[in-house]
């Protein structure tokens, strides 16, 4: 890990004094441990303060959309950021020959959450080096295999290597298991009708409705949101039952054929609710249907956005 | 037991016959709620989700045939999101049998009607069937 970061701070160095990229995008360290905080660096002497690890759980490519289209952007990409950042390429969000991506294969993030579910609240530092975490609680070191503290998003994902940069750094992973990918979804599936609607409430009815996972995701672009409309109001803005379904619901649809599965709508909750299965069942449903996986390649339009008569004719028998 | 509220979402294209007119715009039974619509392709999901959380029973989207769209395209586009629609709802619990989408050719005189009348028979059977009551919107029902 810390031979990736060496690589890509001079890589940040070299980009920003050749003057190739205005603006390089990474992770510098935050005041609290396992919490790094997304980094916007524009001179070359900046480029030692960025950090790169496990613990880096933004979505980079969020912060795309926000910057001008003319803005030349360097970018630390892992293989879900790599493919968002196609996504939002084909939807004219940013144009390709602005981009710098410095892809990273990645090894998975880690959930804080884990680790102050097994050591408690004191965690002052965590090193994660191999396959091992060096956790220090209470002045004492402790160890932790790195695969118990993944993301559950990580331990299903089945892309970790970025599908193109512009340059690469380390080694290409190994592939994820095909028959994990769809775990989650296939779990709920499972489920009568009554559990399945059971589970939705449960997730939905902790909901604050403070639209964390909606500044976290690369997909939630809009100028304007569907639940921020006054006239029309589309849905009820409190955290009435009614508000906060309609939320779920119309958050997850929006984002299908675009979901990247990278967890960071799950990680930014601060009410820890699980929404990926939402997302994952319409990623499933694309890839049996249309055989579409979002961001694979920068041409492919979503199946949404394009249509043909020779859809299979569901509704007419 | 009252009659099921369905809420129907017509394409003001489809309903070529007079008498088809005349019958929705005057006769239509009063638990069913109609929303005339420039083109399938103009439904929204959130219409469906406004529908359902203002407590229709079932939900019908009325359109062309696909290869009839007045404007060429817009049901085959309402056709995907529809279709992909159903089976998400049904994935959280609301039951796909109450989402119902069909085309009407523009020759066929009383399709509407029949349809219409099949999709409540439908839904009468489906109250008898215990199902997850989606919360509904505050202000009441549709």
């Amino acid at each position: 890990m810390s031979q990736a970061l060496d690589q890509v701070k001079t890589e940040a160095c070299r980009l920003l004094s050749e003057g190739l990229v205005d603006v390089f995008v990474g992770y510098k360290a935050a005041d609290i441990p396992m919490h790094p905080q997304p980094a916007f660096i524009s001179k070359a002497d900046e480029a030692d303060a960025l950090v790169y690890d496990g613990f880096c759980a933004n979505n980079l490519a969020t912060y795309l959309p926000q910057l001008t289209r003319s803005t030349k952007i360097g970018m630390v990409v892992r293989g879900c950021e790599a493919r968002a950042v196609n996504i939002l390429a084909l939807e004219n969000q940013h144009s390709r020959e602005n981009l710098f991506l410095v892809g990273v294969p990645c090894t998975g993030v880690l959930d804080w959450r884990k680790l102050t579910a097994r050591f408690g609240e004191n965690v002052s530092a965590a090193v994660d080096e191999g396959d091992t975490l060096q956790v220090t609680v209470d002045g004492k070191t402790q160890q932790l295999p790195r695969a118990e503290a993944l993301h559950a998003s990580c331990q299903r994902c089945q892309h970790p290597n970025p599908t193109w940069a512009d340059l690469m750094i380390g080694e290409p992973l190994p592939e994820g298991d095909p028959e994990r990918v769809w775990a989650q979804a296939d779990e709920q599936i499972g489920k009568t009708k009554a559990e399945r609607y059971a589970w939705f409430a449960h997730e939905a009815e902790r909901c604050i409705r403070c639209y964390a996972c909606r500044e976290a995701c690369p997909m939630c672009y809009c100028a304007e949101c569907f639940v921020d409309h006054i006239t029309p109001r589309w849905t009820e803005s409190t955290t009435s039952p009614a508000g906060q379904h309609a939320w779920h619901i119309t958050r997850a649809f929006h984002q299908t054929g675009r979901c990247v599965d990278c967890g960071a709508c799950e990680r930014a909750c601060p009410m820890d609710i699980k929404m990926t299965y939402l997302t994952d069942k319409l990623n499933q449903d694309m890839q049996v249907k249309y055989g579409f996986v979002a961001g694979m390649d920068i041409e492919t339009q979503a199946p949404f956005a394009t249509f043909s008569l020779d859809d299979k004719d569901r509704f007419v028998e | 037991m009252s009659k099921p509220r369905i809420a129907l979402f017509q394409c003001r294209w489809c309903l070529y016959s007079i008498p088809d007119q005349e019958w929705v715009d005057n006769e239509l039974p009063e638990n069913i709620k109609m929303v005339k619509v420039p083109c399938t392709g103009r439904v929204n999901s959130l219409y469906l989700l406004n529908a359902i959380q203002g407590g229709a029973n079932g939900i019908m989207v009325s359109g062309c045939l696909p290869e009839k769209c007045h404007f060429k395209e817009g049901n085959l586009g309402a056709r995907r999101q529809l279709d992909e629609y159903t089976d998400f709802m049904d994935y959280i619990g609301f039951d796909k049998r109450r989402l119902r989408m069909f085309w009407i050719d523009l020759q066929d005189r009383g399709h509407i009607q029949r349809e219409l009348a099949e999709f409540e028979a439908n839904l009468s059977q489906l109250e008898a069937e215990p199902a997850a009551a989606f919360a509904t919107r505050v202000g009441g029902e549709a």
